[in-house]
């Protein structure tokens, strides 16, 4: 494994017990430049999560809870008046910043949703016909609740395809969970995380991961699964070319983080479910029949023809 | 059921039987009616064979035979793609033709593409009913039987020669039977065996087959008891002997029975004799006088007396002898021996270099047949070479046009005999043809030339064998027309007989061939190809006189011409015409005989192949079956040939990737199959985890590197070799 990423994720460890793959997920997402969406019930750790990952990267960390009274300027910014200068001034929101937890974003109400999502999309805000851009790194990772839990304001499906990664928590197994007690018990383990790299190495990181060589054979690999999801009786809505491209790029910062320079079908096929779970729409008669997206991402794959020899070759 | 009682392997190795089965009916069928295209027909039957063997789905499979048949009658009789526009064209136009004429039950006017289409429905059906026969009933008894009848039937009746065709039904006949009895037997019983049980019990019955049939080929067998059946069988139905096809061949050369004759033979180049001589003349041997109406026969006239001569006396034969002054020698060499002495035309003595060691030297002359036997010690003995005196006899012109001598018929009975049952119109042809000539020379003459004319043919296949109830003169003279020296020759003995004039069957050597000159003597060769019969009439006045009948053969008679020139002149206008077509002929039968030896030589590689054909064909079918069985048990010696194969060649960066993907195949025999969707790496590990170490990972990151990574050559192949060679080892012991 990569070593400045081997450093983020046993520093993630520190405070987070039996997160390994969330957090491994989550350094893809960062270092491919997208976003992160987790879902889970309140209390598993998400903010927790997060917050060693800001801490590990030396970036600045900010929080947005979302409440149904949430307004968009409370996220992007507002211009206010100021009386000294005569003039409107900016005061930007929190989303400018490096690393955000959007937390519940399924609480406050779809037009709120919409103002963190474009500027998510498009790494900027733009206020009274003033456009500013956000620094780089730019991460977002947004919780949601269940949707099926009462108050939320389900995301839209083409917003979602806004998210590289939808993750799943879940909850720590038994023996982890006695572990999250006793070091809850000492102290506050997050206080004492100390960054493991610095922003400008991060930024470099990310740059490497843009380089990371992809076979055509590999290429034409993800092209079939995204295909596929296309022609499966339950599905209403397979995903769009967009999602091909998110896996190609996810499969890059995956492959960059083995410390290898070129993409294998293992890093594909590992990260599918995450790319593409969130970007399916099952027919309802398959929800309510118990069909989950990565059940059938899972199937696609079994059922995918590996390239084994260069793509010339075949 | 079907698939509980045969694997595939099985019937496939059946099926590669009736296949070859089922060209040996066709092959007759193609050389008898001229018809091309064999293996596009063989094609067809693989086709019919493997579309059954895979049981295909009937509409599939009758569609691909319909769509292979409409393809090959466009093909062949259109000449055009069957899906262009002339191709379906022709179709539909062949379709109209042929519906109108079967609506008007006009089957001669069905055409040949249609008759065609029916041919191959047939062998259709005919595969059908194998596969009953194979799979339902396990017996092929009937289809052996048919295909030996057939093959016999057109051997016997027909030129095509079955003899191997025969020998090759039997051998895969007899073995499919073995295959078939036992899995009969097994199926009743209600046993399987496992295959090596099966092998046990299969090989030695194989091999037995081919040893059996291997002696029968090589046993002394039988010659054909009735060479040709076909004028007998043509007769018996009244179709007559017009038209012959060949049958029994013989080989041509002297041989003492000649009660039968007629049919076909081959010519043989075996030399006899060398003669060196002044002249070129025919060697007598004998003389026959009984006509049996089917050959000539020994009458026995003298009850087998001899005269003994000795060494340099003077023979006396029934002969006449030239002037002394004529005196001419011919010493022969015997090449081929013979127990009896050679006679030219006015033979007077035989000298051997053999009497110092032979003194009881003796040459017997049979009054009746007038051969001469050398005999030692009252034994015959076949003499290597001997010289012979003979003075050609001359015959005056003026004699032979005034005859004085009347013919006492009781004295010249044997001569003039005839069977009871000769047709009367034989004589009534030799009194057409002679007319109104009056001497015995003339109508001789008449007689001689009547079929140099009037569209008789020399040949030597496709003769005839006159029937019980044929005459074999009869035969040639009014059916046939179609014959060799024995016709011609016979056949003027039996008109001169009709006609009153003695006359006997000569048996001998015609001249040869000139192989060496010497002065004013050459060497001649006497070869099998020469022997030849002519005719002796007793012309009165001067004696016997010998004739030649036969088409292309030519024999001299020294005759003085000593009358008028007008005389003279007709002689010789007459003998103008004797020679002229007999020039003709032999031009025309030069280049024939060039052209049968090339034909011969080819016949030979053709009889050479015929005869490997058979143990080429055993040796493929061992192979398939060698072959079925090594695919079978692919999984035991596969991996080693290979672990041998790649132990030998190291593992090397060009040929790294196609290496990697034969070790896979190798796994993959071993049992370790890679699902499509499995990655390579996944893989490696369940290989890894059962031989309980890294070497397949190692292996594979190296793989995917080469496959996958921008630059393939920064793998070092090299430091793989010891999980290369762990793994081959690994998988091959």
């Amino acid at each position: 494994m990569h070593r400045q990423v081997k450093a983020i994720i046993e520093n993630i460890e520190k405070v987070m017990i039996g997160k390994r793959d969330v957090a491994e997920l989550s350094v893809v997402a960062l270092l491919s430049g997208g976003h992160v969406l987790l879902e889970d019930v309140p209390g598993v750790g998400k903010t927790m999560m997060v917050k060693a990952l800001a801490k590990s990267v030396s970036a600045e960390f900010k929080r947005i809870q979302f409440t149904p009274d949430l307004l968009p300027s409370d996220v992007i910014g507002v211009s206010i008046y100021n009386p000294k200068t005569l003039q409107f001034e900016f005061r930007p929101g929190p989303i400018i910043g490096n690393i955000i937890l959007a937390d519940e974003i399924n609480r406050t109400s779809p037009k709120t949703q919409s103002a963190l999502l474009e500027s998510m999309e498009e790494a900027s805000v733009t206020i009274e016909g003033e456009t500013l851009q956000i620094k780089k790194p730019f991460f977002v990772m947004a919780t949601q609740n269940p949707i099926e839990y009462e108050g939320t304001y389900p995301l839209p499906e083409a917003q979602l395809d806004r998210f590289l990664l939808k993750i799943k928590m879940g909850y720590p197994s038994a023996q982890d969970e006695v572990e999250v007690l006793r070091r809850a018990a000492n102290s506050e383990p997050i206080v004492n995380l100390s960054p493991v790299i610095s922003l400008e190495e991060l930024l470099e990181l990310q740059e490497e991961v843009r380089s990371v060589y992809i076979e055509d054979s590999i290429k034409s690999y993800i092209v079939q699964l995204a295909r596929a999801t296309r022609n499966v009786s339950e599905v209403y809505l397979g995903v769009s070319p967009r999602a091909s491209i998110a896996l190609m790029k996810a499969a890059q910062a995956y492959a960059k983080m083995q410390d290898r320079d070129y993409v294998k079908p293992d890093d594909v096929q590992y990260l599918a479910p995450f790319v593409f779970g969130h970007r399916i729409i099952l027919k309802p008669e398959a929800r309510y029949e118990g069909v989950t997206t990565e059940d059938i991402v899972n199937r696609i794959i079994n059922k995918s023809v590996i390239p084994i020899k260069r793509y010339a070759e075949q | 059921m079907k698939e509980k009682t045969f694997s595939l392997i099985e019937l496939a190795i059946y099926y590669i039987v009736i296949f070859f089965i089922l060209r040996e009916w066709l092959v007759p069928v193609m050389e008898l009616t001229n018809t091309g295209f064999l293996e596009l027909i063989m094609l067809f039957i693989a086709l019919c064979l493997v579309l059954s063997l895979f049981q295909i789905h009937f509409l599939i499979s009758g569609l691909i035979k319909f769509a292979y048949i409409i393809w090959f009658i466009v093909f062949v009789y259109g000449g055009v793609f069957v899906l262009s526009a002339e191709g379906i064209d022709f179709l539909f136009n062949d379709f109209q033709t042929n519906i109108a004429a079967v609506l008007r039950a006009d089957w001669l006017h069905i055409t040949n593409p249609f008759r065609t289409f029916l041919f191959f429905i047939l062998i259709w059906m005919l595969i059908y009913l194998i596969h009953h026969w194979i799979v339902v009933r396990m017996s092929v008894f009937y289809f052996l039987l048919l295909t030996v009848f057939f093959v016999g039937t057109l051997d016997t009746f027909t030129e095509y020669d079955g003899s191997f065709a025969i020998v090759r039904v039997m051998v895969l006949g007899l073995a499919l039977t073995v295959f078939l009895l036992v899995k009969r037997l097994l199926k009743q019983a209600n046993i399987t065996l496992d295959l090596k049980k099966y092998l046990k019990l299969a090989v030695p019955a194989i091999l037995l087959v081919f040893v059996m049939s291997s002696i029968a080929i090589y046993l002394p067998k039988f010659s054909p008891q009735w060479p040709d059946p076909v004028p007998f069988i043509k007769s018996a139905t009244g179709q007559g002997g017009a038209e012959v096809n060949g049958g029994g061949i013989s080989k041509v050369g002297y041989g003492e029975n000649d009660s039968r004759l007629g049919g076909s033979f081959v010519a043989d180049d075996t030399v006899v004799f060398l003669a060196e001589s002044e002249t070129k003349q025919y060697w007598r041997i004998e003389t026959k006088d009984r006509y049996t109406s089917k050959g000539w026969e020994d009458s026995g006239y003298f009850q087998g007396e001899l005269s003994v001569f000795e060494h340099q006396q003077i023979i006396e034969t029934s002969l006449p002898v030239g002037p002394e002054e004529d005196t001419k020698t011919a010493t022969v060499e015997v090449v081929n021996p013979y127990d009896f002495i050679i006679q030219p035309y006015g033979m007077k003595s035989v000298t051997s270099a053999m009497v110092s060691v032979l003194p009881n030297l003796e040459f017997m002359l049979s009054l009746d047949t007038e051969k001469i036997v050398t005999y030692v010690d009252r034994a015959p003995t076949e003499l290597p070479g001997y010289t012979l005196e003979y003075s050609k006899p001359v015959y005056l012109y003026s004699t032979l046009k005034n005859p004085t001598e009347e013919i006492d018929p009781v004295l010249f009975e044997r001569y003039l005999q005839l069977p009871d049952t000769l047709p009367t119109r034989v004589r009534d042809l030799a009194a057409e043809i002679v007319g109104i000539r009056e001497t015995p020379y003339d109508k001789a003459r008449a007689i001689e030339m009547y079929f140099k004319q009037n569209g008789f043919r020399y040949e030597t296949d496709n003769v005839a064998i006159p029937s019980e109830e044929q005459d074999y003169v009869d035969q040639f003279l009014f059916d046939t027309k179609i014959g060799y020296c024995d016709n011609f020759s016979t056949s003027m003995v039996v008109l001169l007989r009709s006609l009153g004039i003695p006359a006997r069957w000569v048996k001998g050597f015609a001249g040869g061939d000139v192989i060496d000159n010497h002065g004013s003597s050459s060497t001649y060769q006497i070869t099998n190809n020469d022997a030849h019969s002519w005719v002796e009439a007793y012309i009165p006045n001067v004696g016997w006189m010998n004739f030649e009948p036969t088409i292309g053969f030519n024999n001299s008679r020294s005759i003085e011409y000593d009358l008028s020139t007008d005389d003279y002149e007709e002689e010789v206008l007459t003998v103008e015409e004797e020679t002229e077509p007999d020039e003709k002929i032999e031009k025309e039968t030069e280049p024939k005989k060039t052209a049968a030896e090339e034909s011969q030589f080819f016949e030979n590689i053709a009889k050479f192949f015929e005869q490997n054909k058979y143990i080429l064909i055993g040796i493929l079918l061992l192979a398939l079956v060698g072959a079925f069985i090594l695919y079978k048990i692919r999984r035991k010696w596969l991996p080693k040939v290979y672990g041998k194969l790649y132990r030998r060649k190291e593992l090397n960066e060009s040929r790294f990737e196609a290496s990697f993907l034969q070790l896979l195949k190798l796994l993959e025999m071993k049992g370790f199959k890679r699902k499509e969707g499995q990655t390579l790496q996944a893989f490696a590990k369940e290989v890894d985890s059962y031989f309980e170490n890294g070497h397949m990972s190692l292996l594979t990151a190296a793989y995917e590197q080469t496959i996958y990574s921008k630059d393939a050559s920064a793998v070092n192949v090299l430091q793989m070799r010891e999980s290369w060679e762990y793994l081959i080892n690994q998988i091959t012991s």
